[in-house]
């Protein structure tokens, strides 16, 4: 065999060898999901069957009209779970969003003293695990009485959020650059008026993004609303997941439909966001 | 007293400020206070009684409390290095990709969109010694007969949850060094390529230190978080069996809603704290440290 044709063949394994590498992979990431989607829309049996049945033979949405229909046969009140999820989640991200642009615009646009380490002290509070806050917080919840309550949660998810909101719409506003917003103080803006006709519009997708993750990190938080909620009254879709796992035999089938409802808001929100939050994680973080 | 007149910074962190003294910096002084007390939720008169480092020098004698000490700092070792080495690789696959990466690269950030609580339901699923998809992989294919107690056994439920662990979180890492590795400059490489660099030198010596900034970057996001074990262990296992996948988070939990020990629990609280400050600032510095290397020749 010549070299030409060698080097040809070598060629050609390292790519076959390639592709199957990245098919592997993205079957392992995508496996998990794709199998609790399937596994809510078989009947029961189907998923407790020995030897297991690979091929869904019939699928059926019960699992989600038993879901939606409220308290019935082994149903959580998914409806008002996820009322609570939505009421606590997006009022405190329209919070934490606020309180994170003015945060965000300092760290951008002014020089101060101690900037980095108020930046490293800010970050230091949400290093905090939520279960260890959850202990003081608990406790004095209990003597305001505002434990198992909206408010409650909403206060503690925008003490969560709002480090990692700054940090992300710092970046954002970083690439905004410096001297349009000076060209229209030129003209004759007050800073106010630049900042809302020329910043904004220009930092406004990343914010929208910072927004989302916040939402996310709401939607999806699990250790403090665990301790600090009780009932149906305040109790978020995370916590209402685990109501399955109290009683002795698992409704695989519920749990998977619920875990299904949870997933949908956040992978259109992520799919939305994706390139802008990149963005503003590596440009906040690399140019300093 | 002169005029003071508060500067334009100040006053634009100002709200950050109060939201964070008022939910974190005061209740945290406050467990700190309690964790020198024998508080107990059922016996609130506890909370006035001061026993000075009783709580922490009955920790430091606690076995229970070093096995999860331990525990955590393995499992934290053993995911954050898997996950950075994982994520090079991928990031690195996709980056290959000729057509499609698009695509790749939003399959590859499904993970993410998984809250942990979903990522321990979905593994505990998975990993049912009965009808977990695991089990009737092994057996369909004949490898074995038996059916794994993955979620039973005390090793095999610790090595499900450093799985499930590290599928959360590998994306992180993944799409940042991506970032790096699209935003790099094509030049250097090909000059490396020129001056008869082999691949793993091409690779060692200049892709490597060129993405390391965005590696630290995942690291510092991921340091900020470690505590999302807490739940995946919750709802896998819930530290058992016997305590054999208990964390620092699950016992502080235990310890504190449980056993209503507060006191205790606040001072076992006060190690996962430093743990958790202790990982960020040590990414922070280093992610300081080649942000100025990688400025220096931007």
């Amino acid at each position: 065999m010549d070299e030409n044709s060698s080097a040809r063949l070598k060629r050609r394994l390292l790519d076959i060898v390639y592709r199957i590498g990245l098919f592997l992979a993205m079957l392992t990431i995508c496996l998990p999901g794709l199998w609790i989607v399937i596994s809510s829309l078989r009947p029961t049996v189907e998923i407790m069957a020995k030897p297991p049945v690979w091929i869904p033979q019939e699928i059926s949405f019960d699992a989600y009209v038993a879901m939606f229909s409220g308290i019935g046969k082994g149903g959580i009140p998914v409806i008002e779970y996820f009322r609570n999820s939505l009421i606590i989640s997006v009022t405190s991200t329209v919070i934490a969003v606020a309180i994170g642009m003015a945060g965000g615009y300092a760290f951008a646009r002014y020089r101060f003293r101690g900037k980095s380490s108020v930046f490293l002290g800010l970050m230091l509070t949400r290093t905090v695990p939520g279960i260890a806050l959850s202990l003081p917080l608990f406790f004095l919840y209990v003597r305001l009485g505002i434990i198992d309550t909206h408010f409650g949660l909403i206060l503690a998810y925008v003490a969560l959020n709002v480090p990692f909101t700054i940090w992300l719409i710092d970046g954002f506003f970083r690439q905004v650059p410096k001297d349009l917003a000076e060209a229209a103080q030129i003209d004759g803006c007050t800073r106010w008026q630049a900042f809302w006709q020329v910043e904004f519009p220009l930092a406004g997708p990343g914010i929208a993004s910072a927004a989302i993750f916040a939402f996310l990190t709401c939607w999806n938080e699990f250790a403090l609303a665990s301790q600090l909620t009780r009932s149906v009254s305040a109790k978020t879709l995370p916590v209402g997941l685990l109501d399955y796992t109290a009683e002795f035999t698992i409704d695989w089938r519920g749990m998977c439909a619920l875990a299904v409802v949870m997933i949908i808001p956040a992978l259109t929100l992520t799919y939305v966001v994706q390139k802008h939050l990149v963005g503003g994680l590596t440009s906040g973080a690399v140019k300093g | 007293m002169k005029g003071f007149k508060p500067s334009a910074p100040f006053l634009l962190l100002l709200p950050a400020m109060i939201v964070l003294a008022a939910v974190v910096v005061v209740p945290l002084l406050l467990s700190l206070y309690s964790s020198f007390t024998p508080f107990r939720l059922t016996r609130p008169e506890t909370f006035y009684v001061f026993i000075g480092i009783r709580n922490y020098l009955s920790i430091l004698s606690n076995t229970d409390f070093w096995w999860a000490f331990g525990r955590t700092v393995l499992l934290l070792t053993i995911a954050l290095n898997l996950e950075m080495l994982l994520g090079l690789g991928l990031a690195m696959l996709v980056e290959k990709a000729t057509r499609g990466q698009r695509i790749l690269r939003t399959l590859m950030m499904f993970p993410m969109m998984f809250s942990p609580i979903l990522v321990g339901f979905q593994f505990k699923f998975m990993f049912n010694d009965n009808i977990g998809l695991v089990n009737n992989a092994l057996q369909s294919l004949g490898i074995t007969q038996d059916a794994i107690p993955w979620l039973i056994e005390g090793h095999l439920a610790f090595i499900a949850i450093s799985i499930a662990e590290i599928w959360s979180s590998t994306a992180i890492f993944a799409i940042l060094i991506l970032a790096g590795l699209l935003a790099m400059p094509k030049e250097p490489i090909e000059a490396a390529r020129v001056d008869g660099c082999t691949p793993w030198q091409t690779f060692r010596y200049v892709t490597w230190p060129f993405v390391m900034p965005f590696a630290y970057i995942a690291m510092t996001i991921r340091s900020l978080d470690v505590a999302r074990a807490y739940d995946i262990v919750k709802i896998m296992t819930d530290g058992g069996p016997a305590g054999r996948t208990e964390l620092l988070w699950t016992l502080v939990a235990r310890t504190a809603y449980s056993d209503g020990r507060m006191g205790m629990a606040n001072a076992m609280a006060y190690f996962s704290i430093l743990l958790s400050i202790a990982f960020t600032v040590y990414f922070f510095n280093k992610l300081a440290a080649a942000r100025t290397q990688i400025g220096a020749e931007w």
